[in-house]
């Protein structure tokens, strides 16, 4: 059998990538801003979400996705900041991509929305190459876990636009290397802003509210153009 | 970890193209993987096999080409490839380069058919 070669030269990640533009235009119009969070399962992010829900839902219209291989735990915990929420399972995925949130923004009116937050499931690695159309892309790096994540996982640290140091109550009890974390953070993505707080006590989180108040008010008035 | 979809995603493009080149049978796929994007090649070559079952491309070989990290380095002025385990790390002079050049590739490069 002769054979011969014929050249493709195709993206897989176009799909995704034309599918979060949308989302993008989409949530520009409305003035949505749109917030992706993405962390190691355990640094503290579903905590974090559900207090930022009750906070920003005071003055703003908010509202969360979250994704999850198998539970409704996550959603259920975020319902009980009163913001709206819905879950999406994403079963044998290891993240969210552009067409799930595409599907579970149906029959939604997310366009009245001043925030949404989609907390992505827990894994530094695949939701790092996915697009959701996001303004804002947080990575979490909880004081519990090595001060070297960003130099293992470099695309989700380089790609983030903010880094929140979490747990930051207990980082003395555990020993919490600052140094040596933010030395990581500026070997992936030198000069990214990051923040020490905790959502347990409540340090640093009106630092946290204040950056993400400066986004939404930023975002609202291009959405009003 | 996310090789199931991966594969699927590369079985959609493939028979895109065949169809719209009114290829009928494919026996092996080229592809380009970078480093950062998280795939195990063998997890993907299992993937492979199961998703292109029954389809023009059932049997065919999936040919991954493994792509390096590569990061530009602006004070050097050239690529260079990061140590693995040092981030984003210029190897030459030791200071951050953020500018990722390759790594995150998920290509689909080239068909392999009949005549």
């Amino acid at each position: 059998m002769k054979l011969r070669v014929i050249e493709v030269a195709a993206n897989l990640m176009v799909k995704n990538d034309a599918l979060a533009a949308k989302l993008r235009e989409r949530f520009a119009q409305s003035g949505t801003l749109v917030v992706n969070m993405l962390s190691s399962p355990g640094s503290g992010k579903t905590t974090l979400v559900e207090k930022t829900l009750t906070h920003l839902a005071r003055a703003y219209s908010v509202a969360a996705l979250v994704g999850d291989q198998a539970t409704a735990n996550d959603a259920e915990r975020l319902a009980r900041s009163g913001a709206p929420v819905r879950q999406i399972t994403t079963g044998s995925e290891c993240r969210l991509d552009a067409s799930m949130i595409g599907k579970a923004l149906t029959g939604w009116q997310p366009e009245r929305l001043d925030v949404l937050f989609i907390e992505n499931v827990g894994n530094l690695i695949c939701p790092a190459e996915y697009d959701l159309g996001e303004d804002l892309r947080v990575v979490l790096l909880a004081v519990t876990e090595g001060e070297d994540k960003p130099l293992k996982y470099p695309l989700a640290f380089n790609t983030a636009h903010l880094a929140l140091i979490t747990k930051i109550d207990i980082a003395d009890a555990v020993g919490y290397d600052r140094a040596g974390a933010l030395r990581s953070i500026e070997a992936v993505h030198p000069g990214m802003p990051h923040l020490d707080i905790s959502a347990r006590t409540g340090a640093g989180m009106d630092a946290w509210f204040a950056h993400l108040e400066q986004r939404i008010k930023a975002k609202s008035l291009v959405g009003a153009r | 970890m996310h090789e199931v979809t991966v594969a699927l995603s590369l079985l959609e493009g493939v028979e895109t193209f065949a169809r719209a080149q009114g290829i009928e049978r494919v026996t092996r796929v080229n592809v380009r993987i970078g480093a950062l994007s998280g795939i195990v090649r063998d997890a993907l070559l299992f993937s492979w096999d199961v998703a292109s079952a029954e389809t023009l491309a059932a049997g065919s070989e999936l040919s991954v080409e493994e792509i390096a990290l590569t990061v530009y380095c602006e004070r050097c002025e050239s690529e260079r490839a990061p140590v693995p385990g040092s981030g984003l790390l210029c190897p030459a002079c030791g200071l951050p380069a953020p500018r990722i050049v390759s790594g995150r590739e998920m290509h689909l490069v080239s068909l392999e058919v009949p005549e």
